[in-house]
Formats: C-alpha cells, structure tokens, sequence
C-alpha cells in the first residue's frame, strides 16, 4: 500500500479552497435570498445562512462591513448581496464572504408604488374635480386609526382643544402589517355610514413597509368611494402614500389633520366679536347720517318762516290774473279791427250790385256758347257723320258696308258706305 | 330643526356685508341689525356655552364608549 497516495483533509480541503478562489466568477457574485439562523458574533463578525425555498448556504459578513450596514439583518429578512464564494477549510464547507447587504423588498416596493400610482393617476382618482371641501365646522369627525399611540392621542386631543363642541369619534384599525389595508378600508366604510362631517385617515409616522398599508390599492379606493370628505395624515412629512393623493386632503401629520379638521373657537369668538364690532358701527352712523339730515331739515328757511311758502304764492297769483287780463284785453281789441273791417265792405253796403256783376257775366257766357256751339254750323247745310257714335272725320275712319249715322240741321238718317275714296 | 352653527354663521356675515353695502333702508336696517345680533349670540352660545363634547371608540360590538386618548395612550 502506497501511503503517499493518501491526501490529508486539510490539503484536499485547501486544494478545493484554492479552485474556488481562482474561479473569477465566485470572486464576485451577488445572491439574493432569506436571512436564517442569524448571529452576532460579540467580534462583530455576523453569521448566518441564506436560504431559498429549497436550498441554503452560510454567510458570513465580517465586522469591518458589517460596520457599514444601515439596517440590522434579522430572520426571516430578505436580503440581496454582494461577495465572494469561497471554502472554509477548517469545517469541510464553502460559504459566501459578504461585503454589502441591502434588504431587499425595498426597490420593489417603490417599483409597486409608481406602478400603483400611474395607474390610478390614470384612472382620474386624484383629479381635483373630486375632491370634496372640507366642512369648516364640523360636528362630529371619524377618525381611522390605532387606537393607542401617539397619532390618536394627537388628533383626538387637538380637536377638543380647538373646537370642543365637535365630537370625535374613533374607529379604531390596525395600521401596520399585512392585515391592516382590509382593516381601514372596513373602518372608512363604517365612518361613512355612520354619519360624520369629515373623516381623518391615518397613522403616526415610520418606515415605508411600516406605512406600506396607505400605498395600498384598496385603501386609494375606498378613501376614493367614500362620500365623506376625508384628511389624509400619514405620518410622513416628505414623501406622499397613495392614501395621501387620493384623499380630498393631505395633512403631514395626525396633528395636523386636526388643525385641518376644526377651527379654533378662540378665532371664532374673535370673527364673532368683529361681526359685532362691524354691525353697531355701521348702524350708529346709518342712524347718525339720518339724524343729521333730519336736525337740517328741521333748521331749513321754509320750516322756519311757513309764511314764505304762501307769500310766494300769492305773488304768482296775482302775476297770473294781471297776465290774463292783459290777454283778454288784446283779444277784445284784435276782434274789434276785424269786425270793423267786416262791416266797412262794399258787399255789406250795396248786396244787388254783386248780383248786377254776376248777371251781366251770364249772359257774356251764353252769346259765346251760341258762337262756338257745333250744331249752328248744321244751319248752313253742314252735317255730323258718326260711326258707332263716332265722328268720322277721315275716310279711314270707315269700311264699306259700316253703317253710319248722318246727322242734319233737321233730323238725321242711316246711310251704308258703298265705296270709299282714299 | 335647529339652525346649524355654519348656517347662522354664514348669515351673519351675509347681514354684515349687506349692511355694510349701504344700499339698505334705515327701517330695514334696524330690523336686520336686531337679527344679526341675535345670531351672533347664538353663535357664541353655541360655542361657549355647549358642554364639550366627549370623544368616543366605536368598539369591536359596534358600540360607542367613551374615549379618553390621555388615558389609552
């Protein structure tokens, strides 16, 4: 038997450290998968395994990165990595060397968020046409949120120190977890139906998975569907949830959800007492001013001497009868010249010499009928030819066979045209 | 019904505005000045006067119970 044939474990172990470092492909590799069995070394170092449904390695992140993390790793967590695969000789086993860790969800997350958030942008869920106005004084709020911690505490107590006669009322709901979306939807909806001015949604502030429930789609929807006008208060100063887009409004914190929700009675009495103010001012100069024109009044000439008013009168009186008889008198004398004129003409004075004129005029008018009258002509052998009560006084006048009338001094006769000279 | 704190509110400072405007008559004017007042007192017993309002939880049986958040928190 050839002994020297025979490895030693620890050379066949070095042997297989030293593929696994020569290989450029194990010397940098990144792997993502679940933290178990993790554990804090008190040097620092961490170690742990990372799994995946079905398969494991150890993992070991040494104190000098392990400084550099921004989270502390835990069970269940997952993570992506960034390291080295090589053998730890010592235990037979390789094992990923990891110098940077991030949890991982966290991209996804935000790549759900934007997906989540175009979609519903795209759907009109926070177009400013439905936003509902917050009622300025309200009387009663619902509030959906933990029950204990500080977001409650906030909103409850601000809203009975600024405006104690507004009743509010929780409705209480997880706000944290996987259970926590279905659960603020059930509470908005009870809110809703119940009755109230304005609903505030929301939570105290925390990481993004922490808050995860307000990107969540079914809540945008029911804070959408809900008549209710509703105040967001997701306890996030900076960045907006989907709860906060869609809401009718956004507050950054519960606190100041309910400054949003309520008025201050301190304003209010002083809007109150300015109203009064305004109200006694103007109504003490209205009644002023009036004043002031009735004492003008009083004081005015007419008021003061009633006698003015009658002497004025009887002055225009007695212009008027003084203008009437002026005018009846020069009425009287203009009819009296042309009555005289009347009775000075000829017409009045001798009536037959009008009727001498208008005799003699006659019978001027006769003696030139008889001269000018057609039938004298008759007397010295001249006669009237007619056709159709016609003169004829041209031989176109008529055709052969016409019958015409002839008319003489004595009498008349009916002739026939028996022949015709142009 | 009983007029709402908004509703008086909102015709106070209509009356204010109105008499404010000056288009008014006197008579009218003193009656709408009567009226103001009285919703301006309404209002401020509405808000001084009512007792505070106790915050309530609506519990898992859907009932309301009173609700201290000093206390729970």
């Amino acid at each position: 038997m050839e002994e020297s044939k025979y490895l030693k474990i620890s050379e066949i172990n070095n042997y297989i450290k030293s593929l696994l470092d020569r290989d450029s492909f194990l010397n940098k590799i990144y792997l993502k998968g679940e933290v178990s069995n993790f554990k804090n070394h008190t040097t620092g170092h961490l170690y742990f395994t990372l799994k995946d449904d079905s398969s494991r390695i150890n993992a070991v992140m040494f104190a000098s990165n392990a400084a550099k993390l921004t989270f502390t790793p835990e069970d269940g967590m997952n993570v992506l990595v960034e390291g080295r695969i090589s053998a730890y000789p010592a235990q037979g086993s390789y094992q990923i060397y990891i110098e940077k860790m991030e949890v991982d969800g966290l991209g996804n997350l935000y790549i759900e968020y934007e997906k989540l958030k175009k979609k519903l942008a795209s759907e009109g869920l926070f177009n400013k046409e439905y936003k509902k106005p917050i009622p300025k004084y309200p009387e009663k709020i619902g509030v959906v949120t933990a029950s204990t911690g500080a977001a409650v505490r906030d909103i409850m107590s601000t809203i009975k120190r600024r405006f104690p006669i507004c009743q509010a009322i929780l409705f209480p709901s997880l706000v944290q977890g996987k259970d926590a979306a279905p659960n603020i939807v059930e509470q908005i909806k009870k809110a809703d139906e119940f009755g109230v001015d304005t609903i505030i949604v929301g939570r105290g502030g925390g990481s993004i998975e922490d808050l995860w429930a307000f990107n969540e789609e079914i809540v945008a929807r029911a804070i959408f569907e809900c008549q209710t006008p509703i105040i967001s208060a997701v306890g996030h100063e900076i960045d907006w949830t989907i709860a906060d887009f869609v809401a009718d409004l956004r507050a950054p914190t519960p606190t100041g959800a309910a400054e949003m929700a309520v008025p201050t009675i301190l304003d209010l009495n002083t809007l109150l007492d300015n109203y009064r103010i305004r109200l006694n001012k103007n109504i003490k100069s209205m009644i002023n001013t009036k004043f002031i024109t009735l004492r003008n009044l009083r004081h005015s000439f007419v008021l003061k001497n009633p006698m003015t008013i009658y002497e004025v009168k009887l002055q225009k009186f007695s212009n008027l009868i003084e203008n009437l008889n002026n005018t009846m008198d020069k009425t009287i004398i203009s009819k009296k010249i042309v009555y005289d004129k009347i009775m000075a003409s000829p017409i009045l004075k001798n009536p037959y010499s009008l009727f001498d004129k208008k005799k003699n005029k006659y019978e001027l008018l006769v003696n030139t009928l008889k001269l000018v009258n057609p039938l004298n002509i008759l007397e010295k052998g001249y006669s009237l030819v007619k056709v159709d009560d016609k003169l004829v006084k041209s031989s176109k006048d008529i055709k052969l066979k016409d019958k015409v009338n002839v008319k003489l001094h004595e009498g008349e006769f009916e002739a026939v045209v028996s022949k015709i000279k142009e | 019904m009983e007029k709402s704190f908004e509703n008086a509110l909102a015709e106070l400072e209509q009356i204010v505005k109105e008499l404010e405007s000056g288009t008014v008559e006197l008579d009218e004017a003193i009656n709408k000045y009567t009226e103001a007042m009285q919703l301006a007192k309404f209002c401020s017993e509405k808000l001084n006067n009512a007792t505070q309002k106790v915050n309530e939880i609506l519990t898992e049986n859907n009932e309301l119970k009173e609700f201290d958040a000093e206390k729970e928190g």
